[in-house]
């Protein structure tokens, strides 16, 4: 079959995926941007574990329940987050990015350092899941996400969303209730965040905090940057290459990191939209035919 | 026992001062999140201890480190942000953190991964009191810090470039309208706040006697809550919170012996001060 | 009862007088001109009519309810709709989607209606109204930001409009128009009155004032300093010397 290498990489290309899906939401819908949203995924992969690890709850109830809970944290966040603007934003979302991680590098409730361990694949008709069929239910989860995207493209919701993303207090006076949309942004990103937090858990087995750290949370935002805010397939293309990239640069891994930052630094120099973004090359014929921006669907 | 750490406290917090004025002012003036300040940090450190090591004096090897650092901030600002300022904000500030990431892997790549030692001797002596202790590089931190905000003052409100600086940081639009070179306020403001981050790393470097591939990534972070605390683009709120910020540490670590991170008392500050006055402690709309 | 009612309204800013108890009222199906020297307050006056921020003094009433507390939402969902002197069109939107926004205001509030799709026939057709209504006809799927400018003011209108207001506030809608552009947006702004609706009109165009407005209130630094038709304003010495005064 399929090399297990490969599944590895593919698997977590697609819980990456998730999770810049789930900041796109925030980022490029409700116009906030977040530095600190591995913390969600932190957040729905300690949930996860707890649950399995502590309290022997199943995989297919904890990993639900970790994004349910990522998304009540999200809610419990939302409102401090949006009495502050812009700027302030951005390193407020970092500055609870390392709460966060504080939070579970120093609370021996969640194991501490060590992180929690023994948190394996879910069992199905009386077996292990093997990695392949772990990868088609998340690819499966994650298509009926898009698909809800796409609805919500379609909807009021969807297009409150782009006017506040457009021009907030123009909205408002159009008769959107501006914070009401933002909240439920966040909300949902959150909630989405961790769910990929939760098959992230099972995947690799033991968690760490430093798997949730500032590091990780720029990881997930240049993906989106990177692919094109704001657009229904950018993050996804984001997650792919740069998901990639580490793997084809193996063979000079000395300067992978290296490069990564420049990589960064070109992108915004000369393609500030991204790769499927307003102003790059490469979609414009494309993007007549095949693909839209979320709001014009 | 008081004494000394409130003494380290108002050290660390110096520290700090030094490191995000460059950071404020930068956003003041072109309301940019100048991440990559960190690394102009961490550069001047290198540039200090490679110099110290070529000619052996440590005033040398800091003024060296001052200059390199207010270069490199200067071509940050004229290659990288100058052609990004129209564009929405989040561009820049993922710009800054490619940077960021950059130089710090740069240095690593260059220098090697391993800590480096900055052995200097500043030769003014340490001052006891007692049980009560100041090391000459406190004392030398505290008086670059003084010195550096006295120097600041009197440019803001005394000169006419630090009037026109002031006018930028308000509308550079109208100022430019009267005739101030946006262009040259700009350099000089980003030549002067890289040139204390400089400082800050040559300083911290022989403090600690480390210098280090990412010691720029915890200054780079708490900077960013210091300047958030105090006010974006508030020279005075900077200060105030960066000495307040390693004040609150070296009280919450030392004296409470909490064992919570240092770092996130920044954050955390950070947070709670934003709740109550959502623009920073000295902060405008 | 009047339209609008605005009492003792001041607004300061960090010690800057901008509005100083300025008194008036709107009626329905009346066109009430606002005008005044740059810098008299006007615009700051519909920002806090239309909720952008609240008034340090006095009071708002609209329909009888008082208004002058809540958020911007929920004052154009109250049926006051308004346009920006500098023109603020959803700039990547097309048109069409543009004024959807402003469509979907009784869809909002409910978690459950908003999840509706929202390109539905009946909405669309009530969309393709507003764009007739306002001679958009040519434009409606191209997107905003590339448009002239008089086409994004009657965009800007188009959009009010879609929110069924009772009031509208337009903020300088002639400036920078051409004459015949111009000429076409008074038209608009009558046949909008004609429908009953009150509109409040800022306007440095002396000209579109004295032909569409019937009162008129003036605005100096603040405070109102005359009220009354437009002979009357025009003959009043204050209003002479308050735009004399600006011209030295």
């Amino acid at each position: 079959m399929i090399s297990g290498y490969l599944i590895t990489i593919l698997i977590t290309i697609i819980i990456y995926a998730m999770l810049a899906h789930s900041l796109n939401i925030i980022t490029g819908h409700a116009g906030q941007i977040s530095l600190g949203h591995a913390a969600f995924l932190g957040i729905g992969a300690y949930t996860s574990a707890m649950l399995y690890t502590e309290a022997g709850f199943p995989f297919w109830l904890s990993v639900p329940l970790s994004g349910l809970v990522a998304g009540a944290i999200g809610a419990l966040l939302a409102i401090p987050c949006l009495r502050v603007r812009d700027d302030f934003l951005a390193i407020t979302t970092m500055g609870i990015g390392f709460v966060a991680e504080a939070v579970f590098l120093y609370t021996p409730f969640f194991g501490g350092a060590m992180g929690i361990g023994g948190i394996n694949l879910p069992n199905w008709f009386g077996r292990e899941m093997t990695k392949s069929e772990y990868f088609l239910l998340i690819l499966l989860v994650f298509g009926f996400l898009l698909f809800l995207d796409h609805r919500m493209g379609r909807s009021w919701i969807g297009l409150a969303w782009a006017s506040i993303r457009e021009d907030e207090q123009a909205a408002g006076a159009m008769g959107v209730d501006v914070v009401r949309f933002k909240v439920l942004a966040f909300i949902l990103g959150s909630a989405i965040a961790g769910l990929a937090g939760g098959f992230y858990a099972h995947f690799l087995t033991f968690i760490m905090p430093q798997n949730f750290g500032f590091g990780q949370s720029i990881v997930i935002l240049c993906m989106v940057v990177f692919g094109g805010i704001g657009t229904r397939w950018g993050p996804v293309l984001g997650a792919v290459i740069l998901g990639i990239l580490p793997e084809i640069f193996r063979p000079i891994m000395e300067y992978r990191t290296f490069l990564y930052g420049l990589l960064l630094l070109a992108m915004m120099r000369f393609q500030p939209g991204g790769i499927l973004g307003a102003e790059s090359i490469l979609p414009k014929v494309l993007r007549r035919y095949i693909f839209r921006p979320a709001s014009q669907e | 026992m008081l004494w000394q750490q409130l003494a380290n406290g108002i050290a660390m917090g110096s520290v700090y001062a030094l490191v995000s004025l460059g950071l404020t002012m930068v956003y003041g003036i072109l309301r940019i999140l100048h991440v990559a300040h960190a690394g102009v940090y961490t550069l001047g450190a290198y540039i200090g201890l490679f110099s110290f090591r070529l000619v052996g004096d440590f005033w040398v090897s800091l003024f060296i480190g001052m200059a390199g650092s207010a270069v490199a901030g200067y071509l940050i600002e004229r290659f990288l942000y100058s052609p990004l300022l129209h564009l929405p904000r989040i561009v820049p500030l993922i710009a800054s953190i490619g940077l960021f990431i950059a130089l710090e892997e740069a240095f690593r790549i260059v220098a090697g991964p391993h800590t480096l030692t900055y052995n200097a001797r500043i030769g003014i002596g340490d001052l006891s009191i007692g049980s009560f202790r100041l090391t000459e590089t406190q004392i030398l931190i505290l008086f670059v810090t003084f010195a550096a905000l006295i120097f600041l003052w009197v440019f803001l409100t005394k000169t006419r470039t630090g009037l026109a600086m002031r006018a930028c940081a308000q509308d550079a639009e109208t100022a430019s309208s009267f005739g101030v070179n946006v262009k040259a306020i700009i350099a000089v403001n980003f030549l002067f706040g890289s040139a204390m981050a400089g400082a800050a790393g040559v300083l911290i470097g022989v403090y600690d006697n480390q210098v280090w591939p990412t010691m720029g990534a915890i200054p780079a972070y708490k900077a960013l809550a210091i300047v958030v605390l105090g006010g974006l683009g508030n020279i005075p709120g900077t200060v105030l919170a960066a000495i307040g910020v390693g004040l609150a540490e070296t009280f919450f670590i030392g004296i409470l012996a909490i064992p919570f991170p240092r770092d996130a008392v920044a954050f955390i500050a950070m947070i709670l001060v934003l709740m109550f006055k959502p623009y920073g402690l000295l902060g405008k709309a | 009862m009047p339209l609008l009612e605005v009492s003792g309204l001041s607004k300061e800013f960090d010690g800057l007088r901008a509005l100083d108890g300025v008194d008036f009222s709107a009626d329905e199906a009346e066109i009430l001109g606002v005008i005044g020297p740059n810098g008299a307050g006007k615009t700051t006056l519909f920002n806090i009519i239309s909720g952008i921020f609240p008034p340090s003094n006095g009071k708002i009433s609209f329909q009888g309810k008082t208004i002058h507390r809540l958020k911007t939402h929920q004052i154009s969902r109250l049926g006051i709709g308004r346009t920006f002197q500098l023109v603020r069109p959803f700039q990547n939107l097309d048109v069409e989607t543009n004024i959807l926004v402003a469509s979907g205001h009784p869809y909002y509030p409910s978690f459950r209606k908003s999840f509706a799709p929202f390109r539905k026939p009946e909405i669309l057709g009530e969309v393709q109204k507003l764009i007739d209504r306002t001679g958009l006809q040519t434009y409606a799927r191209q997107i905003a930001k590339n448009l002239p400018l008089g086409i994004k003011k009657r965009l800007e209108i188009a959009r009010a409009l879609a929110l069924k207001p009772r009031l509208l506030l337009l903020d300088e809608p002639s400036g920078g128009l051409r004459f015949e552009e111009s000429d076409q947006l008074m038209e608009l702004i009558r046949q909008i009155r004609e429908q009953g609706i009150g509109v409040l009109l800022i306007e440095h165009n002396m000209q579109v004032i004295m032909d569409l407005c019937k009162r008129i209130v003036v605005l100096d630094h603040g405070s109102k300093i005359a009220e009354g038709s437009p002979e009357e304003i025009r003959s009043n010495p204050q209003v002479i010397q308050a735009y004399l005064g600006k011209e030295s």
